[in-house]
């Protein structure tokens, strides 16, 4: 799951150097703003097959946190 | 589609996203260009759209041969999305597009306050991008009685809004109507209540559209979301958690009729439809299987034929020419227009008709000679997809869509692509496809007579000329930004620009019309001339390319030489800038007869010295006086 959560944020930040830990958080990497957040969302959603609720969407601040997420609510 | 099939697209998306970045690492930047406009498809995933956009953002937009336009978004909603998609929609138009996004939910603060930033940015189009939810009308039984008056007082609000803009910026206002949504109390019966949203939302888009006058063009968002599905249009989730206008799955879509649209309003738009016979306009080879056997009719194989036929005559009708491209035999081609009873086409709706047997290239070269019009104004459609790829290949300024085999989602298939999206309709506009015909007929005419004057003397030619008037002044602005190839100088106006030019008691802003003995080819010229010193300079000359070669040239040049004299000038001064695609008029002042005194860069200036005795150019157009009579003849 990791890392199919790794290559989505590497699509979606389009930077083949990115490597997740749990603790990491926007602050790490350099352009996840809250504009990039939406497109983020809108890419795990697709990848993992579920739709978050508009605040689940705001409270994913770091990969640990969507990880925890994934592992209760994805269906792919 | 199966999952294994989905897998493999989605393989060839990535390897064509990864192959442009590899260009962009090998600074070739027009290649990548060319990858992301192979893969961008305006109804794809939000997804796919933003990584193309983002992978355009790394692109050096200057390497691109893209015209600059800047662009005021003012919002009460999250566009920074939507402006990211744009921009590079606007590219694949050939706009590069700086954007500016006003503060969050300040349209009218941003517009009311002459400090804002939207005055010094002097935007070409300011975006008023509203949705439903700026409609604060109350909508319950209390009200029932005053919410007309409710509709009328916003809509006011707006005009408002337009006007303070319009008079300090030169500039198109584009203003989103109301995306009325889906859900309503009453559900069936909401039509049946005057109170209801949807009724009330109903009325404003209404109101809105009467209101709207020239510069200022209604997006109808409502018909986009319409077109997606209102359940495919909306995500609440997304407005409850950073307030987007519509789902982000609308983003793409959204976009791609933007950029459309501005495009259009940048004078764009497709102009000439090229269609195929045999197995596009009706089912079967006319060739083969003769009069009585092609599926054209009343039936399940032949209704669609039929619908597509009264799909083209509408375009027609509203100013876009037809012209036909087979490979038949002309006069086996020309049966099922002249004979066949459900024949929706006639061949008088045809401006052109090539039938033969040399390749589609050649011919709809042909036919743009023969219409004057260019190329990249022109769309094929074509059941063969042979024949598809070679113009593809061969012209790829002209737009060649994709055909499904299924001819019931042929016009589905064309009216997806918003080629011919308008920013204003006139009565020119719907004579213009009968103007071309007549000037197919014309050029014919011209291979049967060996001397070119005595063809030109049988024209009759009228012209009748004047002063800016309200009533000519949207042609006039048209016409100046529509025009590339007879365009001397490349200036482009906004109506309001051109009304402010001829206001002023120096300038002399003209139009010209021309009729002859086929038909009254409408408003085709347009000069802007400054006579501020002794010297007339001629600071914009366009004309419609239609009425080439035909002694108009000099008989607009005759009317200047009598302004100048009239204003006490001593002589005209003109200026050749060149723009890439005006090479036409390179040497027509040279024609004229004026002498060139600079050259600078490409850009020559030419002077005609107005001597006593100077005579006026030879030409066979004849003055306004007989114009009345003459046109009315013509009719």
């Amino acid at each position: 799951m990791t890392a199919r959560l790794t290559k989505v944020f590497r699509e979606t930040f389009n930077d083949n150097s990115i490597e997740l830990q749990d603790e990491t958080t926007a602050k790490d990497i350099m352009e996840w703003d809250s504009l990039n957040h939406i497109v983020l969302v809108f890419a795990v959603e697709r990848e993992f097959g579920l739709s978050l609720n508009a605040a689940e969407i705001g409270s994913l601040e770091n990969v640990g946190e969507m990880l925890n997420l994934l592992m209760t609510k994805a269906t792919r | 589609m199966t999952t294994q099939e989905e897998l493999s697209m989605a393989g060839e998306f990535d390897c064509a996203l990864d192959a442009a970045k590899c260009a962009i690492s090998r600074q070739e930047d027009k290649e990548a260009f060319r990858i992301l406009k192979e893969i961008s498809d305006p109804n794809s995933d939000f997804v796919s759209q933003s990584r193309i956009t983002k992978v355009f953002a790394s692109l050096d937009c200057g390497l691109l041969d893209l015209k600059p336009i800047r662009i005021a978004l003012l919002a009460s909603t999250t566009v920074d999305h939507f402006a990211d998609l744009l921009r590079f929609w606007l590219a694949l138009e050939g706009f590069a597009a700086s954007i500016w996004i006003a503060p969050y939910d300040t349209v009218a603060a941003t517009v009311l306050d002459e400090g804002s930033k939207l005055y010094t940015l002097r935007p070409d189009i300011t975006w008023l991008f509203l949705t439903y939810r700026d409609v604060r009308i109350r909508s319950n039984p209390n009200n029932a009685v005053s919410i007309g008056k409710s509709i009328d007082d916003l809509v006011f609000e707006y005009k408002k809004l337009w006007n303070k803009i319009q008079s300090n910026l030169h500039c198109v206002v584009i203003h989103n109507n109301a995306d009325v949504p889906a859900e309503d109390a009453f559900g069936n019966f909401a039509r049946q209540v005057a109170w209801t949203r949807r009724n009330v939302l109903h009325r404003y888009n209404l109101a809105l559209g009467d209101a709207a006058h020239a510069g200022v063009v209604i997006f109808d968002i409502d018909h986009i979301a319409s077109t997606l599905g209102r359940s495919r249009w909306t995500d609440w989730r997304y407005w409850y958690h950073s307030k987007h206008p519509c789902s982000l799955e609308a983003h793409g879509a959204l976009a791609f009729r933007s950029a459309r649209l501005i495009s259009s309003i940048r004078g764009q738009a497709k102009k000439c439809l090229v269609v195929d016979l045999d197995n596009t306009l009706w089912g079967g080879v006319i060739g083969d299987d003769g009069l009585s056997g092609i599926g054209l009719g009343n039936d399940a194989a032949g209704e669609p034929f039929l619908d597509f036929q009264r799909y083209l005559l509408a375009l027609k009708e509203r100013g876009i020419i037809l012209a036909v491209c087979s490979k038949n035999d002309e006069s086996i081609a020309k049966e099922p227009f002249q004979a066949h009873p459900d024949m929706r086409l006639r061949l008088s709706d045809i401006a052109v008709f090539q039938a033969n047997w040399e390749n589609k290239v050649d011919n709809i070269r042909e036919i743009s000679r023969m219409l004057n019009v260019g190329l990249n104004a022109m769309v094929f459609v074509d059941d063969n997809p042979a024949e598809r790829g070679l113009v593809r290949q061969l012209l790829p300024m002209v737009a060649v869509p994709d055909l499904p085999e299924d001819p019931s989602r042929y016009v589905q298939a064309i009216d997806s692509h918003c080629y011919f999206e308008t920013i204003a309709f006139s009565t020119e506009d719907r004579d213009r496809a009968n103007y071309y015909g007549g000037n197919a007929a014309r050029t014919e005419l011209l291979a049967s007579f060996s001397e070119m004057n005595d063809y030109l003397k049988s024209l009759e030619m009228v012209s009748a000329q004047g002063n800016t008037d309200p009533f000519n002044l949207p042609r006039m602005a048209q016409l100046i930004n529509k025009s590339n190839q007879f365009h001397l100088t490349g200036t482009r106006f906004s109506e309001s620009e051109l009304r402010d030019r001829s206001a002023q008691p120096n300038f002399a802003v003209r139009y010209f019309k021309l009729a002859d003995k086929f038909g009254d080819n409408g408003l085709i010229s347009v000069v802007v001339l400054d006579a501020s010193n002794k010297q007339l300079i001629v600071e914009t000359w366009v004309m419609s390319c239609r009425v080439l070669g035909r002694t108009m040239e000099e008989f607009i040049c005759n009317d200047m030489i009598e302004i100048a004299r009239r204003r006490g000038c001593t002589s005209i001064l003109g200026r050749y800038v060149p723009s890439g695609k005006n090479k036409l008029v390179a040497q027509l002042y040279e024609r004229l007869g004026f002498s060139l005194v600079a050259a600078d860069q490409g850009t020559t200036t030419w002077q005609l010295t107005l001597k006593r005795g100077l005579d006026k150019l030879n030409t066979f157009v004849a003055p306004t006086d007989q114009f009345e009579q003459a046109s009315l003849k013509h009719v």
